[in-house]
């Protein structure tokens, strides 16, 4: 069991309602990602790879199939017990920064802490030490509409690395960046995976963020197939 | 949780002080309505409310009102002695007048038996005692129109002359100040016939010694100190007009706030599905809400109690208004409670924000 999979989807299918009738976007998919691994996502524009990680993430329930998180399959859970998979096991990075916007950079941080229930004292460490591996440093106590997209972005990575989840999962963290600032963003990501041994999976369309990455997938018709 | 609710508060500050600063006002107003409400049945019943007697008797087609009500008490004098506890009440209006100053009222005068129950004592002052001297003890109002202690009133009509030897607290009824006069000295004026009275009062409710009077004295019935007060001419009309108005404001305040905190909850729907895609739970965010709810209530029910405490200092002396902190507490909870029952309509929206809701959209 110790080289068990963080996460593993076992053959599952999404469906979305379209009118009267129901178009299939995940068809008995299944994929796993090891500790250390950091897996890429790629496909064409609606062919369901954000529905795939929601799915993942424990956003959104498959119709079929499980979604094992450390050996547990959370595909059945009730909201309460996923928001704390969320909460816990999960760092999810989305296209978007989705800060709080009245919080600043730390406090965003010192938030998922302290609903995990684990502030304390040595934590307020922890937080500087994230923002200080992001470059944020100097940039601590500023408030999200004082932020430039890449910073905010960047703590938005620094609060998914903040309760040490065992899985990333991110969607199109660069899309609303520029190339310098998104291999910097990568990079961080590749960094917390291989320094934690950590299993990452994301979802970009940028083919130059493709050699950080251990394997790709390729998502169509609602399969994933390796393209590497 | 409630760290993030303060500091959504600080950040947000000219929305949520908007939000306080309108609770403020309805609060203010209710409990200033309140005391005027207090004021009124203050001014109209004060001295009845705080009589000291639970049983009135008195008669019947009076429609309970005490001043329309009249018995003659000699058969009464004669059979049951007052030793076994009952008392006459007779509230005559004269007109008084001060020597050398240009202050005349109309005031109520009460005669009593000093040491009987109907008798309140004085805060100021001497008591009057059973003897003839035209000795009066009368409400402390009088007091704010310059009269004192040793002053003279005297009767235009009758042409007697009064002494202030006291004075009492509480005793308005149908705004005119009690003026309490010992019984020897009022029969003594001969400005009524003998032993009439408004009605008879007994202490504590005493069944057999109520029927008794009943037997002596037909054509009357028994009530309670509340019916008498409620009776009293305007006290109900007053009280459940001023009611009305408070029941509206809390209704009022009840649409503002809920409709105010639903807006904040639309407005929020994006962030609260972002907290929950990072793990917040339902409890958590409705606790954070209400939360702070509690403290912008809280806050403003506070400055509230406070502007009303500056503002009834502020009032000209005639005003009736009456600061009653036991009331004004009953109140606020009313209002703490309703801005609560508002916050909990927009946590059902709370929980109904589904995670997904983080996905792929802007700040
Ligand atoms: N809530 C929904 N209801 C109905 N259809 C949906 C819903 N969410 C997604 N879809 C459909 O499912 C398909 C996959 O959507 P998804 O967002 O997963 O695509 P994507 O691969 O992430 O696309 P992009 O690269 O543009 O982000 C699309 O055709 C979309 O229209
Ligand atoms: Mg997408």
């Amino acid at each position: 069991m110790t080289n068990q999979a963080p996460l593993e989807l076992a053959n599952i299918t999404k469906r979305y309602k379209d009118g009267d009738q129901y178009i299939e976007v995940i068809k008995d998919l299944s994929f796993h990602v090891h500790k250390g691994e950091f897996v890429a996502v790629i496909g064409p524009s609606g062919s369901g790879k954000s529905t795939f990680l929601s799915i993942a993430g424990a956003l959104l329930s498959p119709d079929e199939g499980k979604v094992l998180v450390n050996g547990e399959d959370i595909a059945t859970y009730p909201d309460k017990a996923k928001a704390d998979v969320r909460l816990r096991t999960i760092g999810y990075i989305f296209q978007s920064a989705n800060l709080v916007p009245y919080l600043r950079a730390k406090d965003q941080l010192k938030l998922v802490s302290e609903m995990a229930g684990k502030w304390s004292k040595t934590n307020e460490k922890r937080v500087k030490d994230l923002l200080n591996g992001v470059g944020l440093s100097s940039r601590n106590n500023h408030f999200p509409h004082q932020l430039s997209g890449g910073e905010k972005q960047r703590v938005a990575i620094a609060r998914a690395f903040m309760n040490e989840p065992d899985i990333i999962l991110a969607d199109e963290p660069t899309a609303n960046l520029d190339g310098d600032r998104s291999t910097e963003i990568v990079e961080l990501i590749a960094k917390e995976v291989k320094d934690k041994e950590k299993a990452a999976v994301m979802v970009t369309h940028d083919e130059n963020l493709l050699k950080y990455c251990d394997r790709i997938y390729r998502l169509a018709d609602g399969q994933l197939t390796l393209e590497k | 949780m409630f760290a993030l609710a303060l500091k959504e508060i600080r950040f947000f500050k000219v929305k949520y002080t908007l939000i306080g600063f309108i609770l403020f006002l309805i609060a203010a107003l209710v409990f200033i309505v309140s005391g005027l409400a207090r004021g009124l049945a203050f001014d109209t019943a004060v001295a009845m409310e705080e009589m000291d007697a639970e049983r009135f008797y008195l008669e019947t087609d009076a429609d309970e009102q005490l001043v329309r009500s009249r018995f003659m008490l000699s058969d009464l004098e004669e059979e049951i002695d007052r030793e076994a506890g009952w008392e006459p009440l007779l509230l005559h209006r004269i007109r008084l007048d001060l020597v050398d100053s240009d202050f005349r009222e109309n005031v109520t005068l009460v005669p009593v038996d000093p040491d009987s129950f109907v008798y309140p004592g004085v805060v100021t002052g001497e008591s009057i005692e059973s003897s003839t001297d035209l000795y009066i003890v009368v409400d402390e109002s009088l007091q704010a129109d310059g009269v004192e202690v040793g002053d003279q009133l005297y009767n235009e009509e009758s042409e007697l002359q009064l002494t202030v030897v006291g004075f009492a607290e509480n005793q308005m009824y149908s705004h005119m100040p009690l003026a309490y006069i010992a019984e020897d000295a009022f029969a003594s004026m001969e400005i009524v016939p003998d032993s009439v009275a408004n009605a008879i009062l007994l202490q504590e409710s005493d069944e057999e010694l109520e029927a008794r009077i009943e037997n002596i004295i037909s054509g009357g019935n028994w009530l309670t100190k509340d019916a008498v007060v409620q009776a009293t001419p305007g006290y109900s009309a007053q009280q459940s007009s001023l009611m009305m108005m408070i029941a509206f404001l809390i209704i009022i305040a009840v649409f503002v706030l809920a409709s105010f905190f639903y807006i904040i909850t639309i407005q929020k729907i994006n962030q609260f599905g972002v907290l929950k895609a990072i793990g917040a739970k339902n409890s958590f965010l409705v606790g954070a809400t209400v939360l702070q709810v509690f403290s912008l209530a809280v806050i403003s029910i506070g400055v509230a109690i406070a502007f009303t405490v500056f503002v009834q200092m502020n009032l000209p002396p005639g005003m009736p208004f009456v600061f009653d902190l036991s009331l004004l507490f009953v109140y606020s909870g009313i209002l703490l409670t309703v801005s609560l029952l508002g916050a909990l309509l927009s946590s059902v929206k709370i929980v109904k924000v589904d995670p997904q809701q983080a996905m792929g959209r802007a700040e």
